[in-house]
């Protein structure tokens, strides 16, 4: 025992083992990897169950149809005559028809302010009151007048108003249920969730005037699709990424393929071979919808308030009608009903890669962790290399002689331990965080039209940001900074990104994985005090995998798949759009990516870059250059 | 004293010599049931047609409402879910609502507890408890006792709050013996696991019987699709098709052992147990009870005047004990007169005191002494300890 104790100790002085972390980190890195892209097999994954035994999913007759279908008819026949009405004049129309049914209805006023747009608008809802339940629970169905594209949501106000009314006629609810029309898939239902549960700033959004009990699920219908249908797509990501339970997924999955022989799919993967290949493309853009943390459904407002929800849309040419995507919210519904309390049995956090297989959080986290795991590695290595000594003697060697250096570095079989120099390098990197309040200010303030140049010059100017703070602490400071300092700069850097990103998985893992793969060149970010070549490709390389050029590169990718790259302009209206869509979801939805991004991971990559940028040589040096 | 026990003995013998040889166990005065459904919550709607069609059963078979006693953890007619208020269904064809007429509840909601069900049985109840929450059995009572709920190994869940363990039944079911509250006892219980409910039982004179073996899940048979669940299991479904069908009324002479055989894998989808070794007779005899003795109300009328010969048959065994004892304690008078005289040895019986015992015989010795040892090891290193001291000062 003595002897392993005092063979581990000298192994800690052995200076082999400070060669070991980078390695380690890398290894990190490629494990995490390698991990994620190992989720899509069959043993890493497992088949979606119902976990929840009060569901009963697809267990009931519904009997939604017939005589329906002309109540349907003349619905859309109201709605058409409805549809180049203002939002006034629709709610008039709609509260009628509404009322017509037999259901109290309620009006509620909006205004929000983003980007230097206004959005205002009024929901119009209404509540069924359960005729033998108690009033203490409540299930939404939600159609948004025009959906996330700006489509008008013909069919599906049509069809929300026919089942309404179809309802209205069961004595069966235990729970009361809302149908909420808001004018607009995006900040309208926002505004209504916020209101719901007391949430809403009231100089902007009017509180409801009738409520209902607690919120248990909501399902929205996107139905601007004409003709028959083939399936359903389940659009089921919320706003920051949090996602409803599983169980309501595999409910409608349960229910449309097994009652009503309908297709279902899920982030528009139609057709899919449940191969690795789809399955892969499936989690990778449910990770990049989740990363990006936006509303993609008027669902994704209910999420946070841990209300299950998700948006169908009917798609492809089949053999099924409205009535049976009716039969599918009827179905839907009776399951919700025969809850006795909010789901929770089945997970919260996993990863789909097809529309009956999932990952949960317990296998795919590692991935996420490893890779921010590896920037605390390096962190502590650094930390190691500052207190060793050896930064500063090393720095001397190298200033001399070669020949001395050899001597210095062999010698030292117990390494003194340097004092470090904190303040400066710890004033730097909370400064740099703190920085990253500005472009987080700027981008959420500019009103839209100046976003996209303001961007760009912010760009320009990121590019010149590094060298100018590198000099700029280099006159004033006494001295330029020493190697121990820069070492210390990227181990504090490197330590909060790694606790930022570790704590960041459990909350959105996509995000944090992102952010965290993109990171990776700063783990091995050091300075190249004599290798000039070096140390600009790597600065050049830490620019490619800058903040700004990530956004950039992302808008270019976007727009080409909106077929809209074709030209700069193009390009500069989708910058726009995508800016404008941030500022718009931090102000209305509450996105906290915008500050993971100007807080986290840009203060992150300034201070990876002013280490590569350190020249820790002597002033005269610096003034010489 | 005893002197008039003497005086008694020739009477008892006699008595017991003119009576009828025919005091058979069979006999019983009374029958009783009860039905306990133990879950709550719309989606164990099955588990309350279950108690329900039981229910129906014995009522159809005669047992009067005073004598059942029914317990419903939750009210499936009046949940807003149903479809069909104010019924319960136990089949999809709707033909017989469970729930309609002259349905008396003893026990409903959360009334339902472990703690008053063994209350009942053992009939441990305060004196507001009215009779019709009584189980007011005696030794001459047949009950029935039927459980359905959700259940694991040993165990029995109510109402998704407390369990009652298969050691909690087996002694809940002595105390009734002991209490003499039970003549006869038919237990049946469909749960998942349902058999390891019935082993721990050691009481006499009961026949149990469960639909799943231990790691098998107790099926349901069909879900009604207009109710949207589903509604009766198949263990009981396939126990009511054979009453409905065989016993049709009070002179139906199957038996048991009938009735258990019925049971088939195929139709149950897990293997229904039965145990018969509590019965004085075992299989053999348990098997030849009528289905009436315990679903239906057969009474055996007893004549006023005639003999009771439980009493009978008591008497008789005290005075035969008292002859015995008599002629025991003769020979000792005797024998200690012979001993006296003959050697004058010692044959009081001496003063035995109970000393401790320990749990576990296994290494008694080995352990005291590793015990003493540590104790002269501790006195030794105190004596060590302050002798240093003390030389140090």
């Amino acid at each position: 025992m003595p002897r392993l104790l005092s063979t581990i100790l000298t192994l800690r002085r052995d200076p082999r083992l400070l060669k070991l972390p980078p390695y380690l980190s890398l290894l990190c890195i490629v494990v995490g990897v390698v991990w994620l892209l190992l989720l899509p097999l069959d043993d890493y994954s497992r088949r979606t169950y119902i976990s929840e035994n009060a569901l009963l999913p697809g267990q009931v007759h519904t009997y939604f149809g017939g005589s329906d279908q002309n109540v349907f008819r003349a619905y859309r026949h109201e709605v058409d005559a409805l549809k180049d009405k203002t939002n006034i004049e629709i709610n008039d129309g709609l509260e009628t028809i509404i009322k017509g049914i037999g259901l109290k209805v309620g009006r509620q006023n909006y205004t929000y302010h983003s980007a230097g747009n206004t959005y205002a608008g009024e929901n119009a809802y209404a509540i069924l009151h359960a005729p033998r339940g108690d009033a203490t629970e409540a299930i939404v169905l939600v159609t948004a007048w025009k959906n996330v594209k700006g489509e008008f949501n013909r069919n599906g106000v049509a069809l929300a108003l026919t089942l309404a009314r179809y309802f209205k006629r069961w004595s069966l609810w235990s729970k009361d249920i809302i149908l909420v029309i808001p004018p607009d898939s995006r900040a309208g239902i926002q505004a209504w969730v916020d209101a719901y549960h007391d949430a809403h700033d009231s100089s902007n959004v009017a509180s409801l005037p009738i409520k209902s009990g607690l919120l248990q699920g909501a399902v929205a219908v996107d139905y601007p699709h004409e003709g028959r249908f083939e399936g359903v797509h389940i659009v089921y990501d919320g706003v920051n990424g949090q996602l409803p339970n599983l169980d309501l997924i595999n409910s409608i999955n349960n229910i449309a393929n097994g009652q009503m022989g309908m297709h279902s799919f899920i982030q528009e993967r139609f057709g899919h071979s449940d191969k690795y290949n789809d399955r892969l493309k499936t989690m990778l853009r449910g990770m990049m919808n989740q990363g990006l943390g936006h509303a993609v459904g008027p669902h994704s407002s209910f999420i946070p308030y841990h209300v299950d929800a998700v948006t169908l849309q009917p798609v492809g040419n089949g053999w099924h009608d409205e009535m049976g995507l009716g039969r599918l919210v009827e179905g839907t519904f009776r399951s919700l009903n025969n809850l006795l309390e909010h789901l929770h049995q089945s997970f919260f956090f996993y990863l789909l890669i097809h529309k009956d297989r999932f990952v949960s959080i317990g296998t795919y986290l590692p991935s996420a962790m490893l890779v921010a795991v590896n920037f605390t590695i390096m962190a502590i290595l650094m930390w190691v290399k500052s207190g060793s000594g050896d930064g500063s003697s090393a720095v001397t060697g190298t200033e001399t002689v070669g020949g001395k250096k050899e001597v210095v570095t062999a010698t030292p079989s117990a390494p003194p331990t340097a004092e470090r120099e904190l303040y400066l390098p710890l004033g730097i990197v909370i400064a740099c965080h703190f920085l990253g309040a500005l472009p987080l200010f700027i981008f959420n303030h500019t009103p839209s039209h100046l976003l996209a140049p303001f961007f760009l010059v912010f760009s320009i100017f990121n590019v010149t940001l590094p060298p100018l703070i590198s000099n700029l602490v280099n006159l004033t400071a006494t001295r330029p900074l020493t190697l121990q300092q820069l070492y210390l700069l990227k181990s504090f850097s490197l330590l909060l990104l790694g606790m930022f990103l570790s704590s960041l998985a459990t909350l959105n893992f996509s995000l944090a994985f992102l952010v965290g793969l993109v990171s990776t060149p700063l783990s091995f970010a050091r300075p190249w005090p004599n290798h000039a070549v070096v140390r600009y490709a790597y600065a050049a390389l830490l620019h490619i995998v800058s903040p700004a050029a990530v956004v950039l590169a992302g808008t270019a990718a976007y727009a080409s798949t909106m077929g809209l790259g074709e030209n700069g302009s193009g390009l500069l209206d989708t910058l726009e759009y995508v800016l404008s869509e941030a500022a718009f979801g931090w102000d209305v939805w509450g996105l906290y990516i915008p500050l993971v991004v100007w807080c986290v991971w840009w203060p992150a990559w300034l201070v990876g870059s002013l280490v590569v940028l350190g020249q820790p040589g002597t002033k005269t040096k610096m003034k010489s250059a | 004293m005893k002197l008039s026990r003497i005086l008694q003995l020739p009477v008892l013998l006699a008595s017991t010599l003119l009576a009828p040889v025919h005091h058979v166990a069979a006999e019983h005065t009374s029958n009783w049931a009860v039905l306990v459904g133990t879950s709550r919550f719309w989606f164990n709607y099955r588990h309350l047609a279950n108690v329900l069609s039981m229910y129906r059963t014995v009522k159809r078979l005669g047992i009067p409402d005073s004598q059942i006693i029914l317990m419903l953890p939750d009210d499936m007619a009046c949940n807003p879910r149903n479809a069909f208020p104010g019924t319960v269904y136990s089949n999809s064809d709707r033909a017989v609502d469970l729930y309609g007429d002259n349905i008396e509840v003893d026990y409903r909601g959360y009334e339902v507890t472990v703690e008053n069900f063994i209350r009942l049985l053992t009939d441990r109840v305060g004196d507001e408890m009215p009779r019709s929450k009584r189980l007011l059995t005696d030794d001459r009572s047949n009950i029935l006792v039927y459980m359905t709920g959700h259940g694991g190994n040993e165990f029995l869940k109510f109402q998704d709050a407390e369990e009652i363990g298969a050691f909690d039944l087996a002694d809940a079911f002595e105390q009734m013996w002991e209490k003499r509250r039970y003549h006869e006892i038919l237990f049946m219980i469909d749960t998942c696991q349902a058999n390891t409910m019935y082993s721990k039982l050691y009481s006499p004179n009961i026949i149990a019987t469960g639909s799943s073996e231990l790691d098998q899940s107790s099926y349901s048979h069909h879900a009604d699709n207009d109710v949207g669940v589903a509604v009766i299991d198949r263990y009981t479904y396939y126990n009511l098709e054979f009453l409905e069908s065989e016993v049709r009324d009070l002179s139906s002479k199957k038996t048991v052992g009938d009735l258990f055989d019925s049971y088939t894998f195929e139709k149950i989808h897990s293997h229904a147990g039965v145990r018969y070794d509590l019965f004085p007779g075992g299989a053999d005899v348990a098997r030849n009870r009528l289905l009436t003795d315990f679903f239906g109300n057969i009474q055996n009328i007893e004549v006023d005047g005639a003999k009771n010969s439980t009493v009978d048959d008591e008497m008789l065994a005290l005075s035969r004990t008292i002859a015995r004892l008599r002629v025991l304690a003769d020979q000792e008078a005797l024998e200690s007169k012979n001993a006296t005289t003959s050697a004058n040895t010692e044959t009081r019986p001496k003063k035995k005191i109970q000393l401790t015992k320990s749990l576990t015989d296994d290494n008694w010795w080995s352990k005291k002494v590793v015990g003493a040892t540590t104790l002269a090891g501790c006195v030794a290193l105190w004596t060590l300890g302050s002798y240093l001291e003390g030389s140090r000062k």
